[in-house]
């Protein structure tokens, strides 16, 4: 189809149905516009308590704006140097992790998908039990240190390297192409890595798109691994560590008897200036800003998308 | 060709991700080992150790970073990284125990026990015998009480007194509060007994029935849910001691959960609640609502330990600070009983059995970290780690009395506290436990001082204290009495014991029951409690007071 | 069509001869490589840590070594199944993901039709990125938001008071009533997550061939005649395998909520089987108990897995493996 008759098609549609089409989009319309309200407000909210005094904060009744302005409470995040440092590590875990875990998938996704591959169902069948069940932390603990992986910057993307439920999402992707078109790859004289990596991959992007989204905030939030396997490694930790151990910080003399003698017993008469609902509401928006302006890159291969099925004809 | 390239790259990124850091693979934390001797005067070695502290929440540093660990390692030659614990506790200790690698000294916190199960500790014994005069001098008076059944003492604990007691001026642990206007209007009454305490906010909100005022609200967040079953247990005139009460002359540990004094006190909150008196959310708002509450100048009355409200108590301090008519809405703790009894809520000196740093199995060094340990506990550097340097954190007067000007007090914010090393020096070391005293007669503490809680106070505080004769909110109090045993939530308890499981059984009932009791209506309140009573006794509580007891008279012979 | 290259085709064997199983395979080999490192992977880090197993059977104590430790039999199955509050979180556990379940599909599907169905593509763009916020708030702070929204002061029952609902002094206890949690889990959840979990079925429709659409607009089909005629059953399959998916977590309805949002009032509903194990497992240094819940969760997931697989099946649908 030509782009001139598509665009035909839609005005000569729109001329027909133009009432019902307009009470259906005044409804659609309203209702995004209401459900826009719903899921803004807990950012909003969050944006309002970030900037407002954290001792003021603790009075509650924070809504959409801040009551008592300030930056306080990001300088004190960023006051520490290792921030830096380890939103670079955080960037690069991100970057490596999504490109790695996101080409290893679609090709695994892809021979999953060959009806005729004697290995199929026992490899799709291996991959999906893992979803169910996982041996517990200590046996990984213990696998993770026999392979060295302890102090490396591997730990962050080796374990975590095929996430099962992409592979489905490629998979039933390839499944919904055409067969003709790999049929007339075949025809072309292609071998498997020439289909995946010419025709394949490329006719994929939207689902890949969707996928890279994942992992990349999968790996920009995680910080488990970082606690288990490189806590004592400053050089390697992430964003999301580092925030944790501010957060923590801020919480200090609140959370134990000992701890709030300790503080009272040093004779210090300032007030917390920070407060742990100040800094987890700052961290929120620290972590999550960042990983948010990603989409829209993302956003375009599958909203409005490359239509795959435009391939066809 | 091309995706032959594009493929070979990713396969090389991902050996190239493999293998970077792949030096460090060896799982030994940087940072650590001895390094070539200081050619300075001192013919000490330099080493550096590490240290994992699960119990505070600090940036992880090394301790030469700071002004009082640099004067540690001029005198010891030793350095110590410090990692902090940000996650779960048992994922982290239990990751150790299984790979059977340690820091070089460990602050296990909470998860004690399960270090000393896996045997992580060396024993201390011969190397305090050897290296330690001061560590035999600090905590001589408590062998008995640290060594464990093997005759060996694997830990030291952070509580132990030295020379003479000073009470905490400020109330850091539990009472009934009261908002300043409410004592000011009825013209600062003497509160000692319960039902006065609840007629004098009852009186204060009839008065001021267009404001909108809660009458008594109560803290029962997640675990902090103490703070709302505790208080049968000081109405009756006992301090803290966790699930029970301690006889004074038989010794007997009788749990108090079930038992007439916690009939009466939720009954007391039963009836404050048809009056329409209590905040009924008190039992679904979170900590952060509940701190809201008391900041919002509505809240007349409430019972907690002043250490869980820092937050809200500083705020209001400084609201009044910039403001004095606010002084109104601040909080003052009274010691009150069910029926005027002598009230003991504060702590007596009290040793904490069950908390402590050791030295691992991984350690290279033993004897370097003892000396260190020693090391730290002269008088010299016990004041370096509390007060600082002479001239410049803290000031002697003629009469040798310790205090801080108002220009020292104000320059030691949070930032200089990390820099200077308060921060990572004043707790979780070998030290004088809190209220000691120093030969001189000198508080350890700073903030136990009398001279520096004097120039704390505001016009507010000097007004209300007045008031009531008295110098320090301590002084509201009765003295302490002395329990050697003190405190008996402190007595270690096994991993998995029924001990544990009994605790975990009885809170969530309380949990379950509480809101019950309190939020029903009058009528009601008995065939709920029999209701509960009945659950209740299906908990072996026997045991659990048996084992108590026994624990406790332990620690009175050892203290013997 | 029949003039394939002779021998080269890996899509079907030399007519005639049913190859064998390891001739196949060699022929397949480019196929193989592409998938025997990826299997060795999941071999190592996936099915080698399932030594761990053992331990539910153990009296486990991570300071004994592997060989040392004390074997227990079935103590830990049995101090799970014999407590009667098994059976309650069991059934908490079962009840919230169930909901889960069901409103998180349709939420999520209903959502992502809506949105295909937008046709000013900024609008649809920020609609599309704002409901997927809520997602990068982690659960500390959306259930202190959700707790303030239903506190007695809060926004639901400010609502309430306006409409005259209920009276000044009788305002609800959301959080304090039982029988309300299941509900406001499954609200707080959709919520959450739903424009989360449309992205995949945006993905999902940019399969449809748009051919369709002008075939149906020139027939004269009205919007939701093409929604559900085109684009329901273009992303069909990616919901069928999904759902066969998500069949098998009904053991898992998530933690952190229930953790955060649960109280002594509502312990009855709101406690799942995770908080059970972290009471009397890991917060009691039982490790083996928390192992033993979870073999069982597996057990049970495997069955439910291969029940949705085989009906899917059955019913002639797209199916998981």
């Amino acid at each position: 189809m030509s782009a001139a008759s598509t665009s035909k098609a839609k005005k000569t549609f729109r001329r027909y149905s133009s009432r019902e089409d307009r009470i259906f989009d005044i409804c659609n319309y309203t209702f995004l516009f209401i459900l826009m309200l719903v899921t803004l407000y807990p950012f909003i909210n969050t944006l309002a308590v970030s900037l407002n005094q954290a001792t003021d904060s603790i009075r509650g009744g924070i809504t959409v704006f801040p009551r008592a302005f300030t930056f306080d409470n990001y300088a004190y995040i960023f006051k520490e140097n290792s921030v830096m440092h380890a939103t670079m590590i955080s960037v690069l875990r991100s970057v490596i992790g999504t490109v790695l875990t996101v080409f290893c998938s679609a090709m695994v996704a892809y021979t999953m998908s060959r009806q005729e591959y004697v290995l199929r169902k026992f490899v799709t069948i291996a991959f999906i039990l893992t979803m169910y069940f996982n041996g517990g932390l200590i046996p990984n603990y213990l696998l993770i240190r026999e392979l060295n992986l302890i102090g490396t910057f591997s730990v962050y993307i080796i374990p975590g390297l095929i996430g099962v439920f992409n592979l489905i999402i490629i998979r039933s992707f390839i499944d919904g192409l055409p067969e003709s078109i790999i049929e007339s790859a075949r025809i072309d004289g292609a071998g498997e890595y020439t289909t995946f990596m010419r025709i394949i991959l490329p006719l994929c992007v939207p689902v890949l798109a969707t996928v890279a989204l994942f992992t990349a905030v999968y790996q920009w939030n995680s910080w488990f691994d970082v606690f288990l396997y490189n806590s004592s490694y400053p050089n390697l930790s992430t964003l999301q560590y580092e925030l944790q151990k501010i957060l923590q910080n801020s919480n200090a003399s609140m959370t134990s008897r000992t701890a709030a003698d300790a503080f009272a017993s040093s004779g210090n008469v300032h007030a917390n200036t920070v407060t742990p609902l100040s800094i987890r509401a700052t961290m929120t928006i620290v972590a999550s800003v960042p990983i948010i302006m990603v989409y829209p890159f993302l956003q375009k291969y599958f909203v409005k998308g490359m239509m795959v099925g435009g391939v066809k004809g | 060709m091309n995706k032959r390239w594009l493929m070979l790259t990713l396969a090389g990124m991902m050996i190239a991700t493999a293998c970077s850091n792949g030096n460090d693979g060896n799982g030994n934390p940087p940072a650590a080992g001895v390094d070539t001797p200081d050619n300075g005067e001192k013919q000490v070695e330099k080493a550096s150790f590490t240290i994992f502290n699960a119990a505070g929440a600090a940036k992880d540093v090394n301790t030469n970073e700071t002004t009082i660990g640099k004067i540690l390692e001029e005198q010891t030659g030793v350095n110590f990284r410090l990692e902090h614990l940000v996650g779960d506790i048992n994922t982290k200790i239990g990751t150790m125990i299984a790979s059977n690698e340690y820091p070089d000294v460990l602050i296990p916190d909470a998860a004690i026990d399960k270090i000393l199960d896996a045997g992580a500790f060396i024993p201390l014994n011969d190397l305090i015998e050897e290296h330690g005069p001061n560590i035999q001098r600090v905590y001589g008076p408590y062998f008995n009480q640290m060594t464990a059944e093997d005759g060996n003492i694997y830990f030291l604990p952070f509580s132990n007194l030295v020379n003479e007691f000073v009470p905490d001026p400020n109330i850091n642990q539990g009472a009934f509060w009261v908002q300043r206007r409410v004592l000011k209007e009825a013209g600062y009454p003497e509160i000692r007994k319960l039902d006065d305490y609840f007629d004098l906010l009852r009186d204060f909100r009839a008065k001021h029935s267009g404001e909108d005022l809660t009458g008594f609200v109560a803290l029962t967040h997640d675990w902090r849910f103490f703070a709302t079953s505790n208080p049968p247990m000081h109405l009756e005139g006992y301090p803290n001691d966790g699930n029970v009460i301690v006889d004074m002359d038989t010794h007997e540990a009788k749990v108090y959960a079930a038992t007439d004094s916690t009939k009466r006190w939720l009954k007391a909150l039963n009836d404050l609640n048809a009056e329409g008196m209590f905040d009924k959310a008190s039992f679904v708002d979170n900590y952060d609502q509940y701190l809201a509450k008391l900041t919002s100048g509505k809240v007349l009355g409430f019972f907690d330990y002043g250490w869980q409200i820092g937050n809200a108590t500083n705020a209001l301090r400084d609201a009044a600070i910039a403001d004095p008519s606010q002084d109104d809405y601040r909080y003052f703790p009274l010691p009150v009983t069910f029926d005027g009894q002598k009230d003991q809520y504060l702590d007596p000196p009290g040793f904490v059995k069950n908390r402590g740093i050791g030295i691992t199995v991984s350690a290279q060094n033993p004897e370097r970290i003892i000396q260190y340990f020693d090391n730290l506990l002269t008088d010299e550097n016990q004041a370096l780690v509390m007060w600082g340097i002479e001239g410049e954190t803290y000031e002697r007067n003629e009469e040798g009395r310790m205090y801080r000007t108002e220009e020292q007090i104000n320059k030691i914010d949070e930032a200089f506290n990390e820099s200077f090393g308060f921060k990572y020096y004043s707790w979780n070391w070998p030290r004088y436990g809190g209220g000691s005293t120093f030969a001189d007669g000198n508080s350890l503490g700073p903030g136990e001082q009398p001279e520096v809680f004097q120039m704390s106070l505001t016009e507010g505080d000097k007004k209300i204290l007045e008031e009531y004769g008295v110098q320090t909110y301590a002084e509201m109090f009765a003295a302490p009495d002395d329990r050697p045993w003190f405190p008996a939530w402190g007595i270690p308890k096994e991993q998995g014991s029924p001990q544990q499981l009994w605790e975990t059984q009885r809170e969530e009932l309380t949990k379950k029951y509480f809101p019950r009791l309190v939020l029903s209506t009058p009528a009601e309140f008995e065939a709920i409690w029999t209701e509960y009573t009945t659950e209740f006794g299906k908990l072996d509580t026997e045991a659990y007071e048996q084992w108590t007891t026994e624990e406790v008279k332990k620690l009175i012979e050892q203290n013997g | 069509m029949e003039n394939t290259p002779v021998g080269t085709s890996p899509l079907k064997t030399a007519a005639g001869k049913p190859a064998g199983f390891w001739t196949k395979l060699f022929r397949q080999r480019s196929l193989v490589y592409m998938s025997i490192p990826f299997l060795i992977w999941l071999f190592v880090f996936k099915y080698v840590p399932l030594w761990g197993w053992t331990i539910a059977f153990q009296d486990f104590k991570p300071a004994r070594g592997l060989f040392d430790q004390q074997w227990a039999g079935l103590k830990h199955f049995e101090f799970l199944f014999q407590d009667e509050r098994f059976l309650r979180v069991l059934r908490n556990t079962l009840a919230m993901s169930f909901i889960n379940l069901v409103l998180g599909f349709v939420t999520a599907i209903g959502l992502a039709l809506l949105l295909n169905e937008v046709r000013h593509i900024v609008y649809k763009r920020v609609v599309q990125t704002v409901s997927y916020l809520p997602h990068f708030i982690s659960w500390v702070v959306a259930a202190s938001l959700v707790q303030s929204t239903l506190s007695p002061d809060g926004t639901i029952n400010q609502l309430l008071l306006w409409a005259g609902i209920i009276d000044k002094g009788n305002e609800i206890l959301f959080l304090g009533i039982g029988e309300y949690f299941w509900g406001l889990f499954g609200a707080a959840s959709v919520w959450k997550d739903v424009g989360w979990n449309t992205i995949v079925y945006l993905a999902a429709m940019t399969m449809i061939d748009p051919a369709q659409y002008e075939a149906a607009e020139i027939d004269g089909a009205s919007r939701l005649q093409r929604i559900w005629y085109i684009t329901l059953p273009g992303i069909k399959p990616v919901i069928i395998v999904l759902l066969i998916m998500q069949i098998g977590y009904l053991l898992e309805a998530g933690f952190e909520p229930q953790y955060l949002l649960g109280n002594g009032m509502n312990v009855d509903y709101s406690e799942v089987i995770d908080i059970f194990v972290l009471k009397y497992g890991i917060a009691q240094g039982n490790f083996s108990l928390s192992v033993a819940a979870g073999m069982f969760k597996t057990v049970v997931s495997f069955v439910l897995l291969f029940a949705a697989n085989h009906l899917a099946k059955r019913m002639g649908e797209a199916r998981l493996f």
